[in-house]
């Protein structure tokens, strides 16, 4: 895969190895891009849910 | 069985309750939120529902009546009971229009750029959705708001057999005035 790089620290490297592998990925690089977007899908979904309450109240349909 | 009337706030929910309770149906409504130009026939609103995620006592008066529930709330209702849940989709873009029409009526700060907002929206919506095909205690029926306000008899057959109740279909669509459909896609008004 080409594209941005990203350091890790040798030691988190060997710990999602090891968890990858256990957990049926082929590669760690897939396991850490399915955890990078799971992480980002679940702060988004965060974000828009403030923003959607926010909203609502604004307008007046909840507390 | 609770009938719940849901959608995004300006998504018509107001009218759907009118249609409702015009058809015959008993409506849990209060005064506390008068008409304004938003809503010039009314909001159709109980305003215990804006608590229902800290009281959701209240229900048991809704038990055979219509309340409106706006969906971000719905999944605060609890499971010991049985909903039958009428969403209005309209378009987002009208539908955000109209939010912003009644935030800048309200004196309220406009929020995120429109087209940030959007993208809010689609993602919270996409959210309830796969929570809602989820629910065994909820039975969905999405009522296009552009087909009820252009040509309501066929949506009023469809809510009557989703409602499984005599409605009076005639009155439901005596209720719609189309010149209250404003903020039209492809429109500025």
């Amino acid at each position: 895969m080409f594209g941005p790089k990203i350091k890790l620290d040798a030691d988190l490297y060997e710990r999602l190895k090891t968890v990858s592998a256990a957990a049926g990925y082929a590669t760690v690089d897939e396991f850490i891009v399915h955890l990078l977007e799971k992480a980002v899908a679940d702060a988004e979904d965060a974000e828009s849910e403030a923003e959607v309450r926010k909203r609502l109240q604004g307008l007046g349909y909840i507390e | 069985m609770v009938t719940v009337v849901s959608g995004l706030p300006r998504s018509g929910t107001s009218l759907m309750m009118q249609m409702l309770e015009a058809g015959g149906m008993s409506v849990l409504i209060d005064d506390q939120r008068p008409s304004d130009d938003d809503n010039p026939r009314g909001y159709y609103e109980y305003a215990p529902v804006k608590r229902l995620d800290q009281d959701n006592v209240w229900l048991a008066e809704a038990e055979g009546r219509a309340v409106k529930i706006v969906t971000p709330l719905l999944h605060h209702l609890p499971a010991n009971l049985q909903y039958r849940v009428i969403i209005m989709q309209r378009d987002l873009d009208e539908v955000l229009r109209s939010q912003e029409a009644m935030l800048q009526r309200l004196g309220e700060p406009p929020g995120p750029d429109p087209a940030v907002m959007r993208r809010h929206f689609e993602r919270f919506l996409e959210k309830s959705q796969q929570w809602l095909s989820q629910q065994t205690h909820i039975d969905v029926l999405e009522c296009p708001f552009a087909n009820v306000v252009t040509g309501p008899q066929p949506e009023i057959a469809r809510i009557a057999d989703f409602l499984k109740l005599e409605l009076d279909q005639q009155a439901m669509a005596g209720v719609v005035q189309p010149q209250l459909y404003r903020q039209r896609a492809g429109t500025n008004g």
